[in-house]
């Protein structure tokens, strides 16, 4: 039984000749205690796939079925209720409510379950506890580092037990040190039997997934098994083959992503956007859910 | 579910403590409201309760005969509009009906009142406010009082030009505490103070408020001087015992009605009736006063209204992480109502606070004597309450409403 099973999910923004695909027909299958790693450049649906997991948005067409559950079609409350219960989310910027303390932000989904003050707490300092921010538990966000302040946001989401762990690029604003902890701790999680889906464009942490999708233009165009520890191979090629970035680029905060990616007929699609979005639905695709 | 209010009341309070100056100038509004409200409704309930210390004064047994009819076929006091009306066109009692009541039975004494019109003169000085009020000997055991100073006029003096003041005519027109002996002119006639009354017990909006400031002349001199055009606005009336008061009323409302021809256009009320009846007038006064005074609460609605929605706006974020951690859409709704109920029943509190603290400053200040009842504190809180609720509710369904990952990127 699989734990989450997309067929044909595409989401639309915009209406007339402003339409935008964001994700074109992506079939994915993801089973349970998968630690998914997801790359590709910016606006390739990266986030809008990771929103529609985590049933903070509705795909335009195509069947969700979480747990066999179609879920696309269920009320705003109800998917709430999904969300709150086997759904936690990481965010790049941490979105830790400021006029909280960590202990509060962290108590926040219980908030919403209905959980007593006085369990609320002890929930949260255990949690808290676990994410190593005993100290820090009275502060306010804005005291604390990034790694500490992600680590909190990890706690707030791990707090209701949930099964998927869903990270929109959780080391997006760390540094190299923060980022391992962060990962580290994703791993244990991962360890303990959580489903976890990471958006990242930095390849060296394709090591602590077991899955790597890659995405382009909404569509997911590789999809590839790896063991934990190692690069995965797609993106080591882009790591090492590819000619890194010039000193332009170094300046002007160009990542090797932004410019190279696996499948991607590179030039012409990046010159004309409108174009290369027609091209790449009709380009026959390469990846398949699932590890059938 | 007690648990999230408990929790959404802090976190509404601590929102209300965060945006300290913009929470003070949204409640100004509820406070505005509120504190006119209860002092407004505050003012008319302690002249009401005044006026009714000063009925007790003059007698539980006292009955008035006053011109118009206040009261409906059943016995009940006529609605409030048509009491205004009443009052309006009132026509005045004749020296005929004063002796059509002395006539009926169990009636002790009757002393009218008839205001003389004209200016009061003694010396270089002169009243600025005259008022010259006819009656007869029986006036000073009609209100239970007795003259401290001097004599009241009899019976048998009533050709006599002779007056007896209120106080304050003493101080004004004569300079003096006890003028007696003394002289003043009205309408080219020539009177000699005779007695004082001692100080009435001031109360603006009743009957005998300005007995202070009357002199009493007798109704004979009086119709000399008007050529018989005087025109009673009240006889007061004293049963022979106090348990005769219903009779005594009965028998002069069949004498009156004989009089008049089956003609009703008066009315004979006991101190009860007589209470409710200016006691209606003030409360329709009050009632109309309130309500003017309830539009500021409206207004303060708006405002409250106005900031909510301010408030979401900039809160879009926030609501946009506390629905990704689980929050449903009716949650976030009872936040948000929660948070403006709080701010206004903040406001309706502060705003009884102040309102009892004006109640103080007018009790020690002026001569009105305000009141604030617990019904006055728990309907404006009431209120409030409502109103946060009512003008909340619009904000919190945009809230409600927002998608959260439009949400969740607005910064």
């Amino acid at each position: 039984m699989a734990l989450i099973e997309l067929k044909d999910v595409s989401k639309l923004y915009g209406f007339g000749d402003a339409t935008t695909l964001a994700l074109d027909e992506v079939s994915l299958t993801i089973e349970e205690n998968e630690f998914i790693a997801v790359m590709g450049p910016s606006g390739c649906g990266k986030s809008t796939l990771m929103n529609l997991i985590g049933l903070l948005d509705r795909p335009t067409h195509g069947d969700y079925k979480l747990r066999e559950r179609y879920v696309s079609k269920l009320r705003q409350g109800q998917r709430a209720k999904i969300r709150r219960d086997t759904v936690g989310f990481i965010f790049q910027s941490f979105n830790l409510l400021p006029r909280m303390t960590v202990l509060e932000n962290v108590a926040l989904p219980l908030v919403y379950k209905g959980v007593s003050v006085g369990k609320r707490i002890k929930m949260a300092n255990a949690m808290i506890e676990r994410v190593g921010l005993r100290e820090r538990e009275f502060y306010y966000p804005r005291h604390l580092s990034g790694g500490q302040a992600q680590c909190a946001a990890i706690a707030r989401a791990l707090i209701n037990n949930p099964s998927i762990i869903i990270a929109d690029e959780p080391t997006g604003n760390l540094d190299s040190a923060s980022s391992r902890l962060v990962m580290e701790l994703l791993s244990d999680i991962h360890k303990m039997g959580n489903t976890i889906l990471f958006v990242t464009h930095n390849p060296e942490l394709t090591r602590y997934a077991t899955r790597v999708v890659y995405m382009h233009d909404g569509a997911i165009i590789h999809d590839e098994q790896t063991a934990i520890g190692d690069v995965a191979p797609t993106a080591k090629r882009i790591m090492f083959t590819v000619p890194t970035t010039t000193e332009e680029d170094d300046l002007a905060g160009v990542s090797v992503l932004m410019k190279n990616v696996p499948g991607a007929e590179s030039d012409k699609s990046e010159q004309k956007p409108a174009k290369s979005k027609k091209k790449a639905a009709k380009k026959p695709r390469k990846a398949r859910g699932g590890k059938k | 579910m007690s648990s999230i209010a408990r929790g959404n009341i802090k976190m509404a309070l601590s929102s209300v403590r965060g945006t300290k100056w913009r929470s003070m100038l949204t409640m100004l509004g509820v406070i505005i409201g509120i504190v006119s409200v209860v002092m407004v409704v505050g003012i008319g309930e302690g002249v009401k309760q005044e006026i009714a210390h000063q009925v007790g004064q003059f007698g539980k047994d006292l009955i008035t005969v006053r011109p118009g009819k206040l009261k409906s076929n059943d016995g009940q006091m006529v609605s409030n509009t048509d009491l205004l009306f009443g009052l309006n066109s009132i026509s005045g009692l004749t020296q005929k009906d004063l002796q059509t009541i002395q006539n009926s039975d169990h009636v002790r004494l009757a002393a009218p009142l008839a205001v003389v019109p004209g200016e009061v003169k003694a010396g270089n000085r002169k009243l600025d406010q005259s008022l010259v009020i006819a009656t007869n000997g029986s006036l000073p055991e009609a209100i239970n009082r007795s003259i401290p100073y001097g004599d009241f006029f009899s019976d048998k003096d009533e050709d006599a030009n002779v007056a007896v003041i209120g106080r304050h005519v003493a101080q004004t027109l004569f300079d003096d505490y006890v003028p007696l002996g003394q002289t003043f002119t009205f309408r080219g006639y020539t009177f000699i103070v005779r007695g004082m009354f001692d100080d009435f017990k001031t109360t603006p909006l009743s009957p005998s408020s300005n007995f202070n400031d009357a002199i009493f002349i007798p109704t004979k001199v009086a119709q000399k001087i008007t050529g018989n055009s005087t025109q009673m606005y009240t006889i007061l009336v004293k049963p022979d015992k106090q348990e005769n008061t219903g009779a005594a009323i009965e028998s002069i409302e069949s004498k009156m009605l004989k009089a008049h021809g089956g003609q009703e256009d008066f009315s004979v009320l006991d101190q009860k009736q007589n209470l409710e009846a200016s006691s209606g007038v003030l409360s329709l006064v009050t009632t109309m006063i309130a309500a003017i005074a309830a539009i500021s609460l409206l207004v303060g609605g708006v405002g409250i209204m106005n900031i909510m929605l301010a408030s979401v706006t900039e809160r879009t974020h926030e609501i946009g992480v506390r629905k990704a951690v689980g929050a449903t859409n009716r949650q976030i709704l009872n936040q948000f109502v929660l948070e403006s109920a709080v701010l206004s029943v903040l406001g309706g509190v502060i705003g009884v606070i102040i309102s009892i603290v004006g109640v103080l400053l007018l009790r020690v200040y002026t001569n009105l004597k305000p009141v604030i009842s617990w019904e006055a504190i728990v309907v404006a809180t009431g209120a409030s309450l409502i109103i946060g609720v009512v003008f909340g509710a619009a904000p919190a369904i945009k809230a409600a409403r927002k998608d959260p990952i439009e949400a969740l990127r607005h910064d």
